[in-house]
């Protein structure tokens, strides 16, 4: 599926690299902007407001992580984090500083776009349903009720574990953090405490998956190694799949 | 008066004196001496008081104070109070008994002497009688308290002695970073105030066990551990010294030696023991020595302890710092290898996509990034290879007369220029260079990739010959920021980052230039980084020129050593 006429913007140090991504990424229908250092990223941002952004983190210039604040104080384009960094804190930095996702190096062109589709899905964002509702599939949470449903029919959760897939809804589209996902659950003095975040995404899992999701939830809320949990984002599909029942 | 005791104590003041005013020893020895001078309490005097030394001085004392009564008795009344400064001045002197035993022979000598009737012990008047029993009584209690204060006084002195003793003694382990340092100073002190003939020291759970650390006779054997005195030192009872052995205890014959062993301990923990040894006809060391002896083990067993932390604190350290550059090392090779394996992905898998049709240039210039990028791997890896190899010394050159101009000119064009401009100089008549040609274009890959990565737009790529010093100069010069003054000399270290003052983290592994600067040390070469015309860096290889035509027949490979 070729999202035409998108807008990305290319930040990329590496020559290659970046002559590459864009060959690709021009055949396949997206208007795209390239820049090699921050100065410029932040230039082409300023000058197209892109729709979504791919930044390396590691620029001559200027950090990644600070080229992502300081989109951020102005926008919430989306920012896919392209980088050949291996250690983990630096994802967790720049998602923490506020990228949607992060690709580490070498990844495969499809794997790229899959992802540009991902937070490109959330730029309509559940948060601007007409009722409020949040949807991923089949699961539909409604703020105003406290409810869950699973295809229609309620499904019991505690409140801390409502609260998580409440915020896990909120961020379809995006690669969350645990520390992200800790605080906005348990309050700041928890934001180490992994282990309860690891049995109550279990318990979640469990119960959608038992309420009819089925194994599916695996990919819905997916575990990212050491950083958090990936949420699939529905929403292109959802309208059209999700059975109306309000 | 008591020889044995002067002798101890000054060899201690004269040492003392000595190392606290070497200018006015006399003086100190002197000072010291008022205070040494005097009787010693029975348990701590060094060597057995001789009775009659002390009966001789007792009769000598009644005797010349017999006289002076004699002679003033006919000025004063009563003359028994000069008895009481003769009692006054043994007490003092030597001490309780002796006082006692100066105030009897005294009472029955005034008695004898002077009493009437005269040269009989008999008293005539009861008067008499109670006139003398006071005096006696006036004379043990004048002699007592003399005895006591100068016990006392002897007492303060000593111990002032002591702790002076000692911290000369252990004062070495502080002024020393590891207890090995210190003890050959330490124990020949220890030997010295402690009147021992030879102290050795040992750490170990058993004295079986023990290693030697210092001997103050280290040239001798050691004793065989058998019989010996062990110090025991009881929570809150007294020190004594227990005989005892160690191993299976044969027969205790008398040996000619005594060996002392004091446990040097530290919170219950046996670390080892600290040995004395003293001449057969020697006594055991008496309360001064022992507690000398006693604060030197317990100051060792803190020092060995204190070594102990320092060395594990150090070695944790040193992992840690080795820790952190392995993953330091691992997190570049990783990001310099990801980097060019994320351009190849991205261009083969642009081409493996079916859904667009590429022409055949797109296709052509896909596939020599790929083969660009490929061939960046490959230096890559290999620098890590040479990197092992410089460092082993395992670099062996097949050294060839070859045109270094063609390899630079071949090497510019093979490297990824990214836009930038790279210009070959190469003077006319160049002389070959003897070079091994994957070396030499290891050589010139880092360093044009090194430029056209941190350079500026242009980079110079220069030859020059030398042919009094017969050989060639090959710079690369970029007109980039190039590097302060203070790293140049760094340039080629290992792992070396020019440090950045922008606060933005480390790129590259830092090993480009060091593999540059390994391979031409293996070819008999030379680098140096300076400053480039243009501001920027220049890094200048030198190359040795082959001598025509004897060396250009002579192809085979040419031994040559790495250095770094």
């Amino acid at each position: 599926m070729t999202q035409s006429g998108a807008w990305l913007l290319v930040v990329e140090d590496e020559e290659p690299t970046r002559r590459s991504l864009s060959n690709y990424l021009v055949r396949r229908g997206y208007r795209v902007d390239e820049a090699a250092t921050a100065a410029e990223a932040l230039r082409a941002w300023d000058a197209h407001r892109p729709d979504v952004i791919l930044l390396d983190l590691g620029l001559p210039d200027l950090d990644g992580v600070d080229v992502i604040r300081h989109i951020r104080r102005a926008a919430t384009t989306p920012i896919i984090v392209v980088s050949a960094r291996g250690d983990e804190r630096d994802k967790i930095a720049g998602l923490d500083a506020g990228a949607d996702d992060y690709l580490s190096k070498p990844f495969s062109v499809g794997e790229l776009e899959a992802r540009i589709h991902a937070v490109m899905r959330r730029l309509g964002g559940p948060d601007g349903d007409p009722d409020g509702r949040l949807r991923l599939g089949q699961i539909e949470l409604d703020p105003a009720r406290r409810a869950v449903t699973v295809a229609g029919s309620p499904v019991h959760f505690s409140p801390r574990e409502y609260e998580l897939l409440k915020v896990l809804l909120s961020n379809q589209g995006r690669l969350v953090t645990r520390e992200r996902l800790l605080r906005a659950v348990w309050g700041l003095e928890y934001a180490e405490a992994r282990e309860y975040l690891h049995v109550y995404v279990g318990r979640l899992r469990r119960k959608l998956s038992e309420a009819g999701v089925g194994p599916l939830i695996e990919q819905m809320i997916a575990t990212e190694t050491g950083i958090g949990y990936r949420v699939a984002a529905s929403k292109a599909a959802t309208p059209a799949e999700a059975p109306t029942s309000g | 008066m008591c020889p044995g005791t002067l002798d101890g104590a000054q060899s201690i003041t004269q040492e003392l004196a000595g190392s606290l005013w070497p200018a006015a020893g006399g003086i100190g020895i002197d000072t010291v001496k008022l205070f040494t001078w005097g009787r010693r309490t029975p348990g701590r005097l060094t060597g057995p008081r001789s009775v009659p030394m002390v009966a001789v001085v007792i009769l000598a004392t009644l005797a010349g104070s017999t006289l002076v009564v004699a002679a003033i008795r006919a000025v004063v009344p009563d003359a028994a109070p000069v008895y009481l400064l003769a009692v006054l001045a043994v007490g003092t002197l030597f001490g309780t008994a002796p006082a006692v035993v100066t105030s009897i022979a005294g009472f029955l000598l005034y008695d004898f002497l002077f009493v009437p009737p005269v040269l009989t012990f008999t008293i005539a008047s009861p008067d008499e009688w109670l006139n003398l029993l006071l005096l006696l009584a006036v004379a043990v209690v004048i002699g007592r308290l003399a005895a006591l204060q100068a016990e006392r006084a002897q007492e303060a002195a000593d111990r002032a002695l002591e702790a002076e003793s000692l911290y000369r003694i252990t004062g070495v382990l502080a002024s020393t970073r590891t207890v090995g340092e210190a003890t050959p100073l330490m124990l020949a002190r220890l030997a010295e105030t402690t009147a021992m003939d030879r102290i050795w020291f040992g750490l170990g759970p058993s004295p079986m066990e023990e290693h030697i650390v210092a001997d103050t006779a280290a040239t001798e054997a050691l004793p065989v551990p058998g019989w010996h005195v062990v110090l025991q030192r009881l929570p809150d009872g007294p020190m004594r010294w227990v005989r005892t052995h160690v191993g299976r205890a044969g027969p205790r014959r008398s040996p000619r030696a005594v060996v002392f062993r004091i446990h040097v301990e530290v919170a219950g923990e046996l670390l080892g023991s600290l040995w004395a040894l003293r001449g057969r006809a020697e006594r055991e060391p008496d309360r001064a020595e022992t507690r000398i002896l006693s604060a030197a083990a317990g100051q060792l067993g803190q020092a060995v302890v204190r070594d102990r932390l320092v060395e594990e604190a150090t070695s944790a350290e040193i992992l840690r710092e080795s820790e952190s550059l392995k993953s330091a090392l691992l997190d570049s090779v990783s990001h310099d290898l990801r980097t060019p394996l994320a351009t190849i992905r991205a261009a083969a898998g642009s081409m493996l996509d079916r859904t667009i049709t590429w022409t055949e240039d797109e296709r052509l210039a896909a596939f020599q990034t790929i083969d660009a990028e490929a061939e960046r791997m490959g230096r890559l890896v290999r620098n890590l290879l040479d990197l092992s190899r410089i460092e082993g010394g395992a670099l062996r050159p097949e050294l060839a007369a070859l045109d270094v101009g063609e390899l630079a000119l071949q090497a510019a064009r093979r490297i990824h220029s990214g836009g930038k401009t790279i210009r070959v100089e190469i003077p006319p008549a160049l002389p070959p260079v003897l070079v091994d040609d994957v070396y030499l274009g290891q050589i010139l890959a880092n360093l044009l990739e090194n430029a056209v990565r941190y350079g500026g737009p242009t980079i110079v790529v220069q030859c020059r010959d030398l042919p009094d010093e017969g050989a060639v100069e090959l710079s690369v010069a970029d007109d980039g920021e190039g590097v302060p003054m203070r790293a140049l000399g760094h340039l080629f270290d290992k792992f070396y980052q020019v440090p950045r003052t922008d606060g933005l983290s480390r790129r590259g592994m830092g090993i480009g230039l060091t593999v540059v600067a390994g391979l031409a040390h293996a070819m008999g070469g030379t680098v140096r980084a300076e400053r480039s015309v243009a501001g920027g860096l220049a890094v200048v290889v030198t190359l040795r020129t082959a001598d025509p035509p004897a060396e250009l027949e002579d192809r085979s490979r040419v031994p040559a050593q790495a250095s770094q």
